[in-house]
């Protein structure tokens, strides 16, 4: 992962999913937790959109999720991993590459 | 998947929108312990005055220490979770209050007027802060401003009890709110 050039990641590329990774990277350290209300009320996603992409997230090994109950209420907690934020600084990394006039480039 | 400059800047500006409400949602979730904490104290208390009228001074001595107390135990709690927290807000608190008490000892406020000078007092510090931190405060701010000032010149009786209940119950509302922010 330590590459000089960066690359585009496909998987955190999608809108939805580098919102969430922006969050979870933002928050990471902070004392911040991110269930599935908050991250849906961040990214203003709908339930079943947001569930498929956290999924994909997960399956990709960028966060953990922690499926659970709060009292009767099933909740769920959505962690970065140290891969994902990773995979999402490069990303950013490649996005400032292309706006700083290195010009386009093929994922 | 070919991206060029346009959609990079796009995905960048995404990325400053998520960062800065989150930003937001966390100060509304620091605020809200806080805000209910004192929600609860000042009920208590206006509850209290109605029920011993003559005790007013130590009760309201005991609810501010308390408040000051909480809101430096959470803000502490806060900082050692890593989440942001600005000591200046318990500086404002407390300016605030030296701002009160030259106001209402140079004004010669009658009893009903302290009980409407206060909670109008800290409602435009909490609508001045929403200036920088975000409307939930303006509207929470103004809002009980506007009924406590409302319950000044209309409600006689129960004044207290009616402060308790939009004052006291108008910041734990609020507060539970932005907790959901």
């Amino acid at each position: 992962m330590t590459n000089d050039v960066p690359k585009a990641d496909d998987v955190i590329h999608q809108p939805l999913r580098l919102r969430i990774m922006a969050a979870l990277h933002a928050g990471n350290g902070k004392g911040q937790e991110f269930d599935f209300a908050r991250l849906k009320s961040l990214t203003q996603a709908s339930d079943g959109n947001l569930g498929s992409h956290i999924e994909t997230l997960e399956r990709a090994h960028y966060v953990e999720v922690e499926r659970g109950y709060r009292g009767r209420r099933p909740r769920m907690v959505i962690r970065p991993t140290a891969l994902g934020l990773r995979a999402y600084q490069d990303h950013v990394a490649f996005l400032r590459s292309i706006i700083e006039g290195e010009g386009d480039r093929k994922a | 998947m070919p991206i060029d400059a346009r959609a990079a800047e796009a995905s960048l500006a995404d990325i400053d929108v998520i960062v800065a409400r989150l930003k937001q949602s966390s100060v509304y979730r620091s605020a809200s312990t806080i805000i209910i904490v004192w929600g609860a104290l000042v009920a208590c208390g206006y509850l209290a005055c109605a029920l011993a009228p003559r005790q007013a001074l130590p009760i309201w001595i005991a609810v501010n220490a308390l408040g000051l107390i909480a809101t430096f135990a959470i803000g502490l709690r806060l900082r050692r979770s890593g989440a942001d927290f600005e000591w200046r807000i318990v500086a404002a608190i407390v300016l605030f209050f030296a701002f009160g008490l030259t106001c209402s000892r140079m004004g010669h406020f009658g009893a009903r007027e302290l009980d409407a000078f206060w909670p109008i007092l800290f409602m435009f510090g909490y609508a001045l802060a929403g200036l920088w931190f975000g409307r939930a405060f303006i509207v929470l701010g103004a809002g009980i401003a506007a009924l406590a000032f409302a319950g000044y010149l209309w409600v006689d009786r129960w004044f207290e009890l009616y402060l308790a209940v939009v004052d006291g119950g108008g910041l734990m509302l609020a507060g539970l709110w932005m907790r959901r922010a």
